[in-house]
């Protein structure tokens, strides 16, 4: 409303302002944008000023940061573990006096249990002599619980997937400690690329929108997703995807979202494959162009 | 390669620890006879923390993209309001002087959104008030052994002075016929780091999934205003109700130690200010998988 008033008052502001459609909405050829009043350095110029160039509309596009995040805690480094180890270990010889009485009753079996089990974990923290018990010592009851505990085996899961091992691609438990990512192989220019879910924003549609739409229209209605924002959180400018209109622009205008559950169904016309993969993975098949575009929105680990 | 043996190769078993050096000299003892270690021991991380590194890897990301306000140029200056009473006389010098309508409390703005701002957890504190306390000091000793198993916490603990375990809170002014300041009224606990991750887990997987009737920590109606200081202030609390202190398992195991249940509020304390400050907070926990619900 400012601009249009400062236009009654006679100051010169571009009618644009006032009228502007959205980025999404097509121009109409009524508005066109004036040129500037000719300012005193222009006036002793030749009449023939040139015609400003034709301006063209840049073509939006949204694209999808599909992203699996990790299932596991990251495997502690050998230095970490060992400064983990040794810090239980000061942990534990500097703890409080645990209270038997508080907790158990006396010479219940549970209290046993934990004493067999207690003196397990200090023989393993401090090395042979602690955590043991003189002979004389023994009752029976302690050694029918170690008879049943005998049978007894704590297994930890494997850290490493079937699909690691066999280097399944499309398996969403693939590199459970690492960021995924969707990519899609796709035909751009005659040439085979790997491309984040990327698609045209459609006439007067808002970006968000366009994002939630490309969840479906790219990667299949068969998995949950959950977008992050309505902001986008990257963009990107392709050098020239459309040959035919060379002034046109792209953008491209990255939005973040999580799979919950499911998989990835992209359409077989468009996409001939697809792969979860990690950035250093994404690295290696994008070209530098991409790349260089898409690099500081994924997460290193 | 089997599974088995790609999991092997990744994890080398830690080596053993060095035979401790030879003494040389003996440490010197203190007046319980006991020795005086020559350096000073404090106990770090002794392991990885899930929920924290559920926040580096991915809620940090998240937060920042949903709670990010775009800002072209810098900020104007903040608009001087007048204050109530002319500050240079003498009268109104040292006396409250409040600007023109109102304090502006609620209204502080927030900090420009940069990776730094980006909310975190700072810390917990479990709460507890004792009526009974008033009249009988000593019914305090249940809720204080209460927050002890709840929270490990313990005064210094591992040789950190910043610990401050279980405080008993006084009250601080008088209310005829019930509150003398410096009456124990109550007790709380402050829980950080790798303590304040663990107590979320016990939280969101065994006390709340096993609360009767419990739909998600119960939000303001829509329309409140968020215009109060605890709307500017990163602060969510909630409470706790009596029969909630059965479900925690360091608890469960010995219920019938304890003299009677108690309930307790929790303040989750993050770095989120200004305006907005609370609505961020409450996604950061939502994140570490609290439920929030309307009425």
């Amino acid at each position: 409303m400012l601009a249009c008033r400062g236009i009654q008052r006679g100051a010169w502001r571009p009618a644009a302002v006032c009228v502007r459609p959205f980025a999404t909405e097509t121009p109409t050829t009524a508005q066109v944008t004036p040129s500037p009043p000719p300012t005193s350095s222009e006036v002793g110029e030749p009449t023939t000023r040139p015609t400003p160039p034709k301006k063209t509309r840049a073509s939006l596009h949204t694209a999808i940061i599909l992203n699996r995040s990790p299932l596991l805690t990251r495997t502690p480094t050998p230095f970490e573990r060992a400064f983990y180890a040794y810090q239980a270990r000061i942990h534990r010889a500097l703890h409080n006096p645990f209270p038997y009485d508080f907790y158990f009753k006396q010479g219940s079996p549970l209290e046993t249990r934990f004493n067999i089990e207690e003196r397990r974990r200090e023989r393993k923290a401090f090395g042979a002599p602690f955590g043991t018990v003189k002979l004389e010592e023994r009752d029976e009851a302690t050694e029918l619980m170690e008879m049943s505990l005998r049978d007894e085996t704590d297994e930890s899961m494997p850290r490493i997937h079937e699909a690691d091992v066999k280097n399944d691609l499309k398996n969403l438990n693939r590199k459970g400690q690492r960021n995924l990512y969707a990519v899609l192989r796709t035909n751009e220019n005659g040439k085979d690329v790997w491309r984040l879910p990327t698609g045209p924003v459609q006439k007067g549609e808002l970006l968000h929108v366009s994002a939630i739409r490309r969840l479906g229209d790219e990667c299949g209605r068969n998995m949950d997703t959950w977008l992050v924002s309505r902001n986008p959180i990257g963009v990107y400018y392709p050098p020239k995807l459309n040959v035919t209109e060379p002034e046109a622009k792209d953008v491209v205008f990255f939005y973040k979202a999580h799979i919950l559950a499911g998989q990835l169904q992209p359409k077989q016309s468009r996409y001939q494959d697809f792969a979860w993969l990690t950035k250093g993975e994404i690295r290696r098949i994008t070209d530098d162009e991409y790349w260089n575009g898409i690099k500081d929105m994924l997460s290193d680990f | 390669m089997s599974v088995a043996a790609a999991a092997a190769s990744v994890a080398p078993a830690v080596r053993a620890f060095r035979k401790p050096p030879r003494i040389r000299k003996s440490l010197k003892y203190d007046q319980h006879g006991l020795p005086i270690p020559h350096v000073d021991i404090a106990i770090r991380d002794i392991a990885p923390c899930r929920l924290r590194e559920h926040y580096y890897t991915t809620l940090q990301d998240d937060l920042m993209y949903m709670t990010y306000v775009h800002e072209s140029g810098h900020r104007p200056p903040p608009r001087q309001i007048r204050l109530r009473f002319d500050p240079n006389d003498p009268y109104s010098k040292n006396r409250r002087n409040s600007p023109v309508g109102g304090d502006q409390l609620g209204r502080k703005p927030a900090p420009v959104s940069t990776p730094q701002t980006v909310v975190q957890l700072d810390g917990i504190v479990l709460h507890t008030m004792q009526k009974d306390a008033i009249n009988n000091r000593s019914s305090l000793v249940g809720a204080i052994a209460a927050f002890r198993a709840l929270s490990g916490e313990t005064e210094n603990g591992g040789g950190r002075s910043s610990r401050g375990g279980v405080e008993i809170v006084k009250g601080k002014k008088a209310v005829s016929g019930w509150v003398r300041p410096g009456l124990p009224l109550g007790c709380k606990v402050t829980l950080k780091g790798p303590k304040m991750y663990d107590f979320i887990t016990t939280l969101t997987e065994f006390v709340f999934p096993r609360m009767r009737e419990f739909n998600g920590i119960v939000l303001p109606p829509a329309s409140s205003t968020m215009r109060t200081p605890s709307g500017v202030a990163g602060v969510v609390s909630f409470g706790l109700p009596p029969e909630a202190m059965g479900l925690f398992p360091q608890i469960e195991v010995n219920l019938d130690a304890y003299p009677k249940p108690i309930g307790f509020h929790v303040h989750f304390i993050t770095n989120a200010e200004g305006a907005g400050a609370q609505n961020r907070a409450r996604a950061l926990l939502s994140g570490f998988q609290i439920p929030f619900a309307r009425k």
